[in-house]
């Protein structure tokens, strides 16, 4: 990366002199690169995140200017979120679009915070905050005028969600019937739309930050999206976003906690149904995702160790899949 | 039992001691992103394991079991052909496990 293009950069967006002291980038992220940022401004030391597309973007997720109008909403709204600061939408500078934000203190690893018995000031607490985090993000209607981009409203997310998976399993290599028939339960089990609210849809373990005195940040908001907010309690609660720990609610607590907490925040109760729909349609979402990037990697055109192992995930959705419609 | 002329140990066994090693010996002496990589060198050895031992005979039997060719299923299912078809549930149910026998034993 070529610091001294970024360090005029940044100065020209800060509107005085930015000396970049360090630069490192942080482990994960096979789709966006995040790069711990070090800053002196005004002889003051930043500590920032530069966020970056990875060489292999994903077509189904937003820009990184996106991304950023997102999180100065989100921030804004009162979600816990690392500050927005300065976004670049020239390629020029960089080889790919970036932004910059606040560095938040913390861990996000998911083995690590469904173990960590004080992580995120206890168990139940996170699993509060996770409910009020959520309660903030609903809040965020249609009409707002700096999320134009998001586009159409569908008014009838479940739909859109079946629409969508089959579309997707129709472009890709390998039938999957199992994943069909999921699809084809979820069609005629549907419960009625509920109200549009804005979904962040990545919402699970791993991808918020903690520290021991509490939740530091909501993070990966390259898939939000209109939608129900079942939706992201679906993410958030499937079993395929437990990483072996014991709570239902993302590994880390119980059910309880999350939805009286979010019901308090938001005056509005959570339908146990319609969460038990969208894990379901949680674990579709998620073979659909792994099947296509395991075929990335077997085509040949990004061959990834982790990619590889990710294609073996399907089996164990499929099958929790076949139990929860059996 | 007479000797069929290829070398002990199998690939399976090679693959299991390799693993092994690599658990035992090498993860213990790595940190961050290299001890992650070989956690899921250690995983894919694992996979390519089960799949050598267990062969696929019953994956393919399970597939075979569902009687038609799995796209066409795929679309009878789509349009609601099957709708009531708790048989082709029994068999799909089969179908996973069989498959994660190989890729996710510990699901079962």
């Amino acid at each position: 990366m070529d610091r001294a293009a970024l360090a005029d950069w940044l100065a020209a967006a800060a509107g005085q002199p930015v000396e970049i002291i360090g630069m490192a980038l942080m482990s994960g992220g096979a789709i966006q690169q995040n790069w711990r940022l070090d800053a002196v401004v005004r002889g003051v030391t930043q500590a920032w995140v530069l966020r970056k597309d990875a060489p292999a973007k994903l077509s189904h997720s937003r820009s990184r200017a996106e991304e950023f109008a997102l999180l100065q909403v989100a921030f804004a709204a009162g979600v816990t979120v690392p500050e927005p600061l300065y976004v670049c939408s020239d390629a020029a500078v960089l080889g790919t679009p970036f932004f910059v934000m606040r560095r938040v203190e913390g861990i996000a690893a998911a083995h690590r915070v469904v173990r960590g018995e004080t992580l995120g000031g206890g168990r139940e607490a996170l699993v509060a905050a996770l409910g009020r985090e959520l309660a903030a993000i609903h809040a965020i209607r249609p009409g707002h005028e700096n999320l134009d981009f998001m586009g159409e409203i569908d008014p009838n997310p479940c739909g859109r969600f079946v629409r969508d998976a089959r579309k997707r399993l129709d472009s890709a290599q390998n039938p999957r019937p199992i994943l069909e028939w999921g699809l084809r339960r979820l069609e005629l089990t549907a419960p009625p739309p509920g109200d549009i609210v804005m979904c962040h849809n990545d919402f699970r373990t791993g991808n918020y930050m903690v520290t021991d005195r509490g939740l530091t940040g909501v993070l990966d908001w390259e898939f939000a999206a209109w939608g129900d907010r079942h939706e992201d309690f679906g993410w958030l609660c499937a079993p395929c976003w437990r990483f072996g720990g014991v709570g239902e609610a993302g590994g880390v607590g119980s059910r309880e906690t999350l939805y009286g907490a979010y019901q308090q925040a938001s005056g509005h109760a959570v339908d146990p149904a319609k969460v038990a729909w969208w894990e379901i349609a949680a674990a579709i979402r998620w073979a659909v995702i792994a099947s296509d990037q395991a075929a990335r990697h077997v085509s040949g055109t990004e061959p990834s160790l982790e990619l590889a192992l990710t294609g073996h995930i399907v089996p164990e959705l499929e099958l929790g899949v076949m139990r929860a419609c059996a | 039992m007479s000797w069929d002329g290829t070398e002990s140990p199998n690939g399976a066994e090679l693959l299991e001691i390799a693993r092994a090693t690599l658990l035992d010996v090498i993860v213990p002496g790595l940190a961050g992103d290299a001890r992650f990589k070989a956690l899921m060198v250690a995983n894919a050895i694992a996979i390519a394991t089960r799949e050598l031992r267990l062969g696929t005979v019953a994956i393919r039997a399970a597939l075979q079991a569902i009687g038609t060719d799995a796209r066409t299923l795929g679309t009878e299912i789509r349009a609601g052909a099957h709708d009531d078809d708790a048989d082709l549930a029994a068999r799909l149910l089969r179908l996973a496990e069989e498959r994660c026998r190989i890729s996710a034993p510990r699901s079962l």
